[in-house]
């Protein structure tokens, strides 16, 4: 049982990949799947923060924007992309447990609001600390690269990325088998009454937004390397909405969901413009057309799958 | 077993493919050339987007109707990133990999274009006039990347020398835009006064999409500016002038050119009578325009339903200096042999009077110039020529 849920969802995006490098081209399928894994790195977070510990996060871009600049930084200053990482994703942790802070006072919406104003403050800071940040001028980041190797290709930057994912994947399935998912998961169903069975409320939630902001934070670090170019307007409000509507398309009780929400944020906006090619030519002109069909095709998953894409598949 | 192998021979078949092809020059065929175009046709600066586009389809289509370039016809192929470098890696790599564009043309927004000139330039693709005042975008020189907007920091410089020495102003403020568009702005602004010795005196920013200004426009009254330098687009330079003017504050204010623009007296109407601002390419008006110039209104018009607008020129020169070059480097058109033509060009001012643009070996940077312009009776009016 428990290979045949491991096995089939593999097939499953093995085969995807398989097609998409057929009919699209191996650089662009690739290119595709770097990004769809770095996003479900990140969108992680938000399924550990809003899927198991049941708290409302508005604002998880900015712990992307924290590993994203980490990584930048360190590597300007000379140290390796790889040794770099875990730096990031220890930056987007320490953000995540900054943002939880008002938790202890304020709950439900209102805290989703002070981790909204948390997003603000940050990317204000990128843009006010020029002499860090470089400002709204944004940062030029380097390949990743490793011992003289440099992943120039989109299958190598695929791979890594995969790898990464894979990785957080195991770790994220350990961590919720374990008796800090088991309080996660008390606190999101009643926190008084997990209180009340001698869990620490307080302290669950910052861990996890500890956990869910360093795997941003790893995301955001990919993200760098694979962009080419941070700046603090990339990790605004709409990014951050973006990674939510990403949890909730894919499902946010389950890890796998992270996975299928990205692929249907980032993939699914290129796959209409690739169809859209093959419309005559007046409608492939209209501006804002990918948009709406990418619109009508979140709203037909929200309809047809209101638990996420992941629901009954895989952990 | 077998179906793996099979998986792996049909992968490795697609990978070959894909090599086998790029022995050829991408984007050139016999029938036609493919020039890409990341745009936002969908994010902040959607205004901008779609009048380029339809700028560059209308030179592309004239060009296909006078028999193609060498009997090539051009397709332009569009696709929106939104203002998202996210998005525009992602069209890049559609444009370079499966359409492949011979070249891409004025990709639209700096995090855009930061994000997908490595991209273009790593595939041997042309990277051409794209719309961000980022340096990266010619320096250092690549025999691949030409810009040819004025970078504001030039051109700002030389309007706010030009208007601070014209109108004897003493205490010059700025109000920008906290990004890289408005930091830009401000070394040219600071650069200006810095030759005539004169400090600035105030500077107050806006986050981007700021509809409320009067905080700004208050503490740079209580400065006691006699000219507001705008490093705004067209909504914020409204703003201003009418906030300033609804306080009874009749202060001069200069604009640059994102906020040059007919959207900006259509919009402000009265309250931006009087605006100085900076033209890189002036405004097409049908009125008064000459007989050439109001064939061609017409001709976009009936194209597209629409009155053009400067991004409508801009989009078309653009086009007509893509078309002109490949013309003049013959048939056997290569991104080498197509750069080292526009290095040799000279596009000398055209119906539009847009300024000269001018290539060399080591200059990729076409135009350095703008020009004062000034609403006046609710249009703008050009009063000096490009300032040097």
């Amino acid at each position: 049982m428990r290979r045949a849920a491991v096995l089939r969802p593999l097939l499953a995006w093995t085969l995807l990949l398989a097609l998409a490098v057929a009919s699209l081209g191996a650089d662009f399928a690739f290119g595709q799947a770097t990004l769809v894994v770095t996003y479900a790195i990140a969108g992680l977070g938000v399924v550990i923060i809003v899927g198991q510990a049941g708290q409302i996060v508005l604002g998880q871009g900015a712990f992307v924007a924290l590993g994203a600049y980490a990584q930048a930084l360190l590597v300007q200053a000379g140290v390796a992309p790889l040794p770099a990482l875990p730096i990031a994703a220890a930056a987007g942790a320490l953000g995540g447990a900054l943002a939880s802070l008002p938790a202890g006072r304020l709950g439900g919406l209102y805290f989703g609001m002070s981790t909204l104003a948390f997003a603000l403050i940050v990317e204000e800071l990128l843009v006010r600390w020029e002499s860090l940040t470089h400002g709204a001028a944004g940062l030029v980041v380097p390949a990743f690269g490793l011992a003289g190797w440099t992943a120039g290709t989109p299958a190598a930057q695929a791979a890594i990325s995969l790898a990464v994912l894979l990785a957080v994947l195991a770790v994220c399935a350990r961590l919720l088998a374990s008796r800090l998912g088991r309080a996660w998961r008390a606190v999101r169903e009643d926190e008084a009454a997990a209180a009340a069975c001698g869990i620490a409320p307080a302290a669950a939630k910052l861990r996890a937004f500890a956990v869910g902001g360093a795997l941003s934070g790893l995301a955001g670090g990919l993200y760098a390397h694979w962009i080419g170019f941070i700046s603090p307007e990339q990790f605004g409000l709409v990014f951050s909405f973006e990674l939510l509507m990403l949890a909730f398309i894919g499902g946010t009780r389950r890890l796998a969901g992270a996975a299928w929400g990205a692929l249907v944020v980032v993939a699914m906006p290129q796959l209409i413009a690739v169809l859209r090619d093959a419309l005559p030519g007046d409608w492939a002109r209209s501006a804002g057309l990918e948009l709406m069909l990418f619109g009508a095709v979140v709203v037909g998953v929200v309809l047809l799958r209101p638990q996420g894409l992941a629901d009954g598949s895989g952990r | 077993m077998k179906a793996l192998r099979r998986l792996a021979l049909a992968l490795s078949a697609v990978l070959a493919g894909a090599s086998a092809h790029a022995a050829d020059v991408a984007g050139v065929s016999a029938r036609e050339i493919v020039v890409g175009h990341v745009s936002d046709l969908s994010g902040p600066i959607a205004m901008l987007g779609t009048p380029v586009r339809d700028g560059m389809l209308m030179r592309f289509d004239e060009a296909n109707a006078a028999g193609g370039v060498h009997g090539r016809m051009l397709r332009l192929v569009v696709e929106d990133a939104g203002y998202d470098p996210k998005r525009g890696v992602l069209a890049a790599r559609k444009l370079v990999q499966r359409d492949k564009a011979f070249a891409f043309i004025a990709t639209m927004g700096t995090p855009v274009v930061m994000a997908t000139m490595p991209v273009v330039l790593d595939a041997g693709r042309l990277h051409l006039f794209p719309f961000s005042p980022h340096k990266a975008t010619y320096e250092p020189l690549h025999p691949l990347k030409f810009q040819n907007f004025a970078p504001y920091q030039d051109y700002m410089e030389a309007a706010t020398r030009h208007m601070v020495e014209r109108g004897d102003y003493r205490r010059s403020c700025l109000l920008y835009q906290d990004d890289d568009y408005g930091q830009e702005v401000m070394r040219g602004v600071e650069a200006g006064l810095g030759k005539l010795g004169r400090p600035l005196v105030e500077r107050t920013g806006y986050k981007r999409g700021a509809t409320d200004l009067s905080s700004q426009i208050a503490r740079l009254r209580a400065a006691d500016c006699d000219l507001v330098v705008l490093a705004t687009v067209v909504r914020e330079t409204v703003a201003a002038m009418a906030e300033a003017r609804r306080i009874g504050w009749q202060v001069d204010m200069l604009v640059t050119a994102s906020g040059y623009s007919a959207q900006t007296h259509e919009l402000g109407g009265d309250t931006v009578e009087g605006l100085y601002g900076v033209s890189v390419l002036p405004h097409p008006y049908a009125e008064g325009a000459n007989p050439r110039l109001a064939g061609w209104i017409e001709r976009y018009r009936a194209r597209f339903g629409v009155a053009p607008n400067v991004w409508s020129v801009m989009g078309y020169t653009l086009a007509d200096m893509f078309v002109r070059t490949a013309e003049a480097t013959g048939r056997d058109l290569t991104p080498a042999a197509f750069a080292r033509t526009l290095e040799r060009i000279e596009f000398a001012g055209d119906d539009f009077g847009s300024p000269a643009y001018r290539f060399s070996a080591d200059d990729h940077l076409g135009n350095r110039h703008g020009r004062l312009a000034q609403i006046r009776n609710g249009r703008w009016e050009l009063i000096t020529d490009y300032l040097r």
